[in-house]
């Protein structure tokens, strides 16, 4: 029982560790918390149940275009509003992502309404492992999850867009010395999680229902995953993600299902209290 | 039409207490409230299960304003050692939780169904058909005492001690001031606002449920702090209400445009809301009005 309980939990913190790793990356490049990631992961899932049910593609495809599409939404709804912001208070900058939020979440709204939806996928057996009950979509969301988290690492260590990224997470200044142009890294940066967004709400969207409200349900628990790996850490978000995803699931045994959310809430506002720089963040309290 | 525009007045006044207390909190001190919709929950509930008690509608507003500035008290506490983001998502963390509560705790709240037949202040005072008259006055007498007060606020050194925290805490900090207490203080007297504000919605609603409490209350409200112009509180009066009647207004457009149906106008509605915050944000981030702020003319005597 347990054992299953964690197994659910480390899956169910893949996907959460995917939106976290993106929270984080735009927050180490552009220094703002973005709000708006409840509502791209949602658009995400909607993008690939539109290829998906109307286009008929397979879902690996439907992801793939899913990806892309949000990839380049978030880009242009980086050169539309965060970008006139840029020398803007972290505030005003937040602020405005909340605005993003509220424009992508009822754009989504807007066109395929409120009816929950899902992927037209087959629906395989679960596979029994000793006492583990293990199914189909949960190999699937473990196996992208950690591919993608691969690709990321692989990004972020051993090329030169990592390094400038990191670059500038740590010192803008110094970057632009070293003559790293600001705005091309926030590009990518936007694409790379756009993408990692996408590929979370495809999952999300394996394992709950397609609603407009889908990735809101999912932003209380991501920010706490990134807090929770110090804001800016990358890796820090994944292990806050896992912890997380196991955390909530094993609370299912004590308390009722729905209180998943307040589970992360008590655990920022903990850590907040005991240790304000995160789990493995560096020291970088204001006040 | 009296009717109607009394029905629209009364949900200009609550949207103006809440705005006003968002811009304490944010528009002044500078912290921001991503909860406003759940603050504004917790304030209606506790006003709502006071006054099914029998306890009479002013002692359940007392206590709408009292657990509403305890529970904003504790989230800034919270966040007192950290910066802004942490308060944000500690706000629409703390948000949630009083949404999700008041959905699974239906021993309590009613849960999805709500609490109806909430008792009104000065009910039976006058005929049933006059009372919607008598509520708007009772709460525009609201609105008037809490903006004369908050007006004053801004002008007391307090007011001025949290408008410098908003815009450099470290050298209030070096000036011998309390930065924690003062933005423990703001953030829980705006807590108290939100609670009234929640408490008159109830009182005038007699019905809640959770679905009244959505995000949408938050959005609409930094819209009406932005579009009124950060830290005046006049503007919030024009900016609330311009907001308030848009909101409204754009329910006729479903006689107008009949292609759509209600989901999408109401999608499109919060498009609206989404895309004006940005606009103004970045075109006029200093919103119709300003801030109250002392001329240095009239510091320095003319000599003539």
């Amino acid at each position: 029982m347990i054992a299953q309980v964690v197994l659910n939990g480390f899956v169910t913190g893949m996907i959460i560790a995917l939106p976290a790793i993106a929270l984080t990356l735009t927050y180490g490049i552009l220094k703002f918390p973005n709000f708006a990631i409840g509502a791209m992961l949602t658009v995400g899932a909607y993008f690939a149940y539109i290829a998906n049910a109307w286009l008929h593609l397979p879902l690996v495809w439907a992801a793939v275009l899913a990806a892309v599409a949000l990839a380049i939404t978030s880009v242009g709804v980086d050169r539309l509003v965060f970008q006139p912001l840029r020398e803007r208070t972290a505030i005003t900058l937040l602020v405005a992502s909340m605005g993003v939020s509220f424009v992508l979440e009822n754009v989504a709204r807007f066109v395929l309404g409120n009816s929950a939806r899902s992927f037209e996928v087959a629906i395989a057996r679960p596979q029994r492992y000793f006492e583990l009950r293990v199914n189909m979509e949960q190999i699937y969301t473990a196996a992208t999850a950690l591919s993608a988290m691969l690709a990321i690492y692989i990004i972020l260590r051993h090329t030169a867009l990592g390094r400038a990224m990191r670059a500038v997470s740590d010192n803008p200044a110094l970057a632009a010395v070293r003559g790293i142009d600001r705005e091309r890294i926030a590009r990518w940066m936007w694409v790379i999680a756009g993408v990692l967004t996408a590929i979370a709400g495809v999952l999300a969207g394996l394992d709950r229902a397609i609603d407009p409200l889908l990735g809101w349900n999912y932003v209380v628990t991501v920010f706490a995953a990134a807090i929770l790996g110090g804001l800016g850490n990358p890796f820090g978000a994944v292990l806050g993600a896992l912890t997380l995803g196991v955390v909530e699931e094993t609370s299912t045994l004590l308390i009722p299902p729905n209180y998943r959310q307040v589970v992360s809430f008590c655990a920022i506002a903990f850590l907040l209290l005991a240790r304000p720089q995160g789990l493995l963040g560096s020291v970088r309290v204001k006040r | 039409m009296t009717a109607y525009l009394v029905t629209i007045l009364t949900l200009v006044c609550i949207a103006i207490i809440l705005g006003l207390s968002l811009n304490l909190q944010w528009g002044l001190c500078g912290m921001v409230n991503f909860g406003m919709a759940g603050f504004f929950a917790l304030g209606a509930y506790s006003a709502a299960l006071v006054a099914l008690s029998g306890a009479g509608t002013l002692a359940a507003t007392v206590t709408a304003a009292t657990i509403c500035a305890l529970a904003s008290a504790a989230t800034a506490l919270i966040s007192l050692r950290l910066s802004d983001e942490y308060l944000a998502i500690l706000t629409l963390g703390f948000g949630e939780v009083i949404r999700l509560v008041i959905l699974s705790e239906e021993w309590l709240t009613g849960g999805s169904l709500g609490l109806p037949g909430i008792p009104r202040p000065f009910w039976g005072l006058v005929s049933e058909k006059d009372y919607e008259l008598l509520f708007l006055g009772l709460l525009i007498l609201v609105v008037l005492g809490l903006f004369i007060a908050l007006e004053i606020l801004v002008r007391s050194p307090f007011g001025r001690a949290i408008r410098a925290v908003r815009e450099d805490d470290i050298v209030v900090a070096t000036l011998g001031k309390n930065v924690t207490a003062l933005r423990v203080k703001a953030f829980a007297v705006g807590g108290a606002i939100i609670g009234i504000a929640g408490a008159f919605h109830a009182f005038y609603l007699t019905y809640i449920d959770p679905s009244q409490f959505s995000a949408i209350i938050t959005a609409y409200t930094f819209m009406a702090v932005i579009a009124g112009g950060r830290g005046s509180n006049k503007g919030l009066l024009l900016g609330a209400a311009v907001i308030m009647c848009l909101i409204e207004g754009s329910r006729f457009l479903k006689d107008v445009v009949q292609v759509l149906d209600a989901t999408q106008l109401a999608a499109i509605r919060l498009i609206l809301i989404g895309l004006g915050l940005i606009l103004f944000l970045i075109y006029r981030p200093q919103g119709f009005a300003r801030e109250y702020s002392l001329k240095g003319s009239k510091l320095i005597s003319p000599r003539t």
